[in-house]
């Protein structure tokens, strides 16, 4: 009996966590799986229609357009947040008052819902009012107020400006744990040889902190192909649905058209998408080196 | 066993009298939602009911892009309110899908009701049923900037009549008036159009809606009328260039800058603009049609409906009754400058003082709006075949093909 037991210990131990995952990711996935099987009409009402979901999503213009439009802006911005989180982590990550202050200061935007920042990026970008414009113009940029989201990629960048400015922090704070997790021994010996600065960075600090970059690509590029709320609420899709992203897409159809069972069909497979880039990130972070 | 006292029987006693008496049960309280878009209107009603009654009423506001989505799913789930305030527009889908209690009898047999804007009975009819009447209307109307009008040379009591004139006066604005224009509307918002552009073209006799496969879309003068004028003034500049990418957001505030000429917008805009700019000069009028009398509206605001499966529907349906009396057209709605939505109290003693109120309740009267199933589809999605139309129509230029290929995406909606 107490054999037995010893046996399942390790089962024991992962038993709650493995219950909530089945209860809160398995069996809502499973359920998402037969409603995408299904005509389900937000209204109510449907029947099982096989694979009929899937078959009319590859004929959906649309919905490809709109994870193209998903993969460009995780292309663009995943590079910016990346470089751009990294370089603050270089500069804010000796425990020093003034960079532990701005250290806070730049992670203050991490708090603030997304809802909320997009909207006030969509006001702060508006022509008449907004003083992101006046700014611009102030200094000399613009020659009069843009109308940001007439043009796609105007749109995309506006977007990519907001976000930049709201999750910028918590890719900077992965960093810096990634930073000065490095054992400074090494650092000092760099030194002692006469490296500078830029070659400590370059051939110390870079290298050893790639798991971390790793993981927060991961993270990053897993948000942004699951973009929404920004677009939805700075650009609604437009001009002419160009911004549209493949969750906006999916809202659309689930909770505008009504279509619940086409918009299942829809996730699933922009889930097999995400988990595809996943799986080569996790990969490849297996593969980096480890201090 | 425990023995009762003297004190515990008493009670037990005067308890059961008063549950045996007819009319001496407990006082209730119902829920109403509201989206939020009218929930000020609604809120004033739920006071005044409550000042008045035993029985009370809870109101919970719904923001209004997530009604139909917690009315399905509270439906579905048995957990609905027992009063439902929405945008009318939705009725005939809900109808249809069955989450509405049939009024008819209530309804049919109570003189308020004849006197209910006609927009409301026909929207809350399927099959021969009513299942709501109005609650909170409002209606689109040209809302133009006097002081503008003025400086442009033109008589501000002599608002356009006609789409020609529509399209001069404002041409007259951008020429005289430096930093103005003369026209603006949300170019990226299928609801506000549909709600200000629409009635320019139904009233000049165009049929827009298809109600089935082979039903008439975007059919007759207006359409193509409406669509050259905005195409026209676009291209000359009249509309401002943040037009194009307006998703509604700047829907009225635009107009509060006060560089705007001439806007279609709501009634709520009176109360609003008296209320953020006290010193704007503004008028109110019809939304003109091609010729002279051809003015119209489109008839918008909440239903008041009872979800199947409310705990409390017969006392529901005594407040649906009760908020068409008198009393609470009046004292809820007219005193707090709010539309009525029986036509018959347009002109009443709280309007007096403010007749752009009563050319706005008279609207009402006159005008109409869209029964179709699948409106979302049709208009309000961001890539709906109606704003595709507009934006095909006014910004690319091509206003034939734009009306062609709406009818044929909305067609293909209807018979889906």
């Amino acid at each position: 009996m107490i054999r037995a037991l010893r046996k399942s210990e390790g089962f024991l131990y992962v038993l709650p966590a493995l219950a909530f995952v089945t209860a809160f990711v398995l069996w809502p996935l499973a359920q998402l799986v037969y409603l995408s099987l299904t005509d389900t009409s937000l209204l109510g009402g449907g029947e099982f229609v096989g694979l009929e979901n899937y078959v009319k999503a590859f004929g959906d213009k649309s919905f490809w357009r709109a994870l193209e439009f998903t993969v460009k802006y995780t292309v663009f911005i995943t590079p910016i947040l990346m470089g751009l989180g990294f370089a603050l982590a270089l500069l804010t990550a000796p425990n020093r008052p003034l960079r532990q202050i701005t250290r806070g200061i730049i992670f203050l935007p991490v708090v603030i819902g997304i809802g909320s920042s997009s909207l006030l990026w969509f006001w702060l970008f508006d022509q008449q009012v907004g003083m992101f414009n006046r700014i611009l113009v102030d200094i000399g940029i613009l020659a009069e107020p843009a109308v940001w989201f007439t043009k796609a990629d105007m749109a995309l960048l506006g977007v990519t400006i907001s976000i930049t400015w709201k999750v910028i922090g918590f890719g900077m704070l992965l960093f810096v744990a990634g930073i000065q997790s490095i054992n400074g021994e090494i650092g000092e010996a760099a030194l002692i040889d006469g490296g500078n600065y830029w070659q400590r960075v370059w051939y110390i600090i870079l290298p050893l902190s790639l798991r971390v970059i790793l993981l927060t690509t991961l993270i990053s590029v897993i948000g942004s192909m699951l973009a929404f709320e920004q677009f939805y609420i700075m650009t609604g899709g437009n001009p002419r649905g160009q911004t549209f992203t493949s969750v906006y897409w999916i809202y659309q159809n689930s909770f505008i058209s009504f279509k619940l069972g086409y918009g299942a069909a829809l996730s699933i497979i922009l889930t097999a998408i995400v988990l595809v880039f996943s799986t080569l990130q996790v990969i490849l972070s297996n593969r980096s080196p480890s201090q | 066993m425990h023995m009762p006292n003297l004190r515990q029987a008493i009670f037990a006693v005067a308890l059961t009298s008063v549950a045996l008496v007819p009319g001496t049960a407990f006082a209730e309280t119902l829920s109403l939602w509201a989206r939020a878009s009218s929930s000020n209107a609604a809120q004033h009603m739920i006071d005044l009911w409550n000042a008045s009654h035993d029985d009370k009423i809870e109101l919970t506001t719904i923001p209004d892009n997530q009604m139909v989505t917690k009315l399905a799913t509270s439906v579905q789930s048995g957990d609905v309110p027992d009063l439902i305030s929405f945008d009318l527009i939705f009725m005939p889908d809900f109808m249809k899908a069955g989450f509405l209690t049939d009024l008819t009898d209530t309804l049919s047999a109570d003189p308020n009701q004849e006197k209910v804007a006609q927009a409301f009975k026909d929207l809350a009819s399927y099959d021969g049923r009513l299942y709501g009447t109005g609650f909170t209307p409002d209606v689109s109307i040209l809302l133009y900037n006097k002081d503008i009008f003025v400086k442009a040379g033109l008589d501000p009591e002599s608002p356009p009549k006609t789409l020609a004139q529509l399209q001069e006066y404002a041409t007259t604005i951008k020429e005289k008036v430096p930093d103005a224009y003369g026209y603006y509307f949300s170019g990226s918002c299928g609801g506000c159009n549909i709600f200000t552009q629409a009635p320019m073209m139904w009233g000049s006799g165009a049929t827009l809606l298809p109600t089935s496969g082979d039903a008439p879309a975007m059919d007759g003068p207006g359409v193509v009328e409406v669509l050259t004028m905005l195409k026209e003034m676009w291209e000359a500049g009249i509309i401002p260039e943040s037009a194009e990418a307006d998703t509604g957001a700047n829907f009225f505030s635009t107009f509060e800058a006060g560089n705007i000429g001439m806007v279609g917008s709501g009634g709520f805009a009176i109360s609003a603009l008296k209320a953020n700019q006290p010193d704007m000069n503004f008028g109110i009028a019809p939304l003109p049609g091609i010729n002279e009398g051809q003015a119209s509206s489109f008839v918008g605001g909440d239903v008041i409906a009872i979800p199947k499966g409310a705990k409390n529907a017969d006392l529901a349906t005594q407040f649906i009754q009760w908020q068409l009396t008198d009393e609470a057209q009046l004292e809820g709605l007219a005193k707090n400058l709010i539309l009525p939505s029986r036509t018959d109290l347009a002109d009443n003693k709280y309007f007096q003082e403010e007749p752009r109120y009563i050319v706005t309740a008279q609207a009402v009267g006159i005008g109409q709006t869209p029964y179709a199933f699948k409106f979302n589809d049709m208009v309000n999605a961001d890539q709906s075949p109606w704003l595709t139309m507009i934006q095909t129509a006014v910004f690319d230029g091509d206003v034939e093909g734009a009306i062609e290929g709406a009818r044929e995406a909305m067609r293909a909606i209807a018979a889906d």
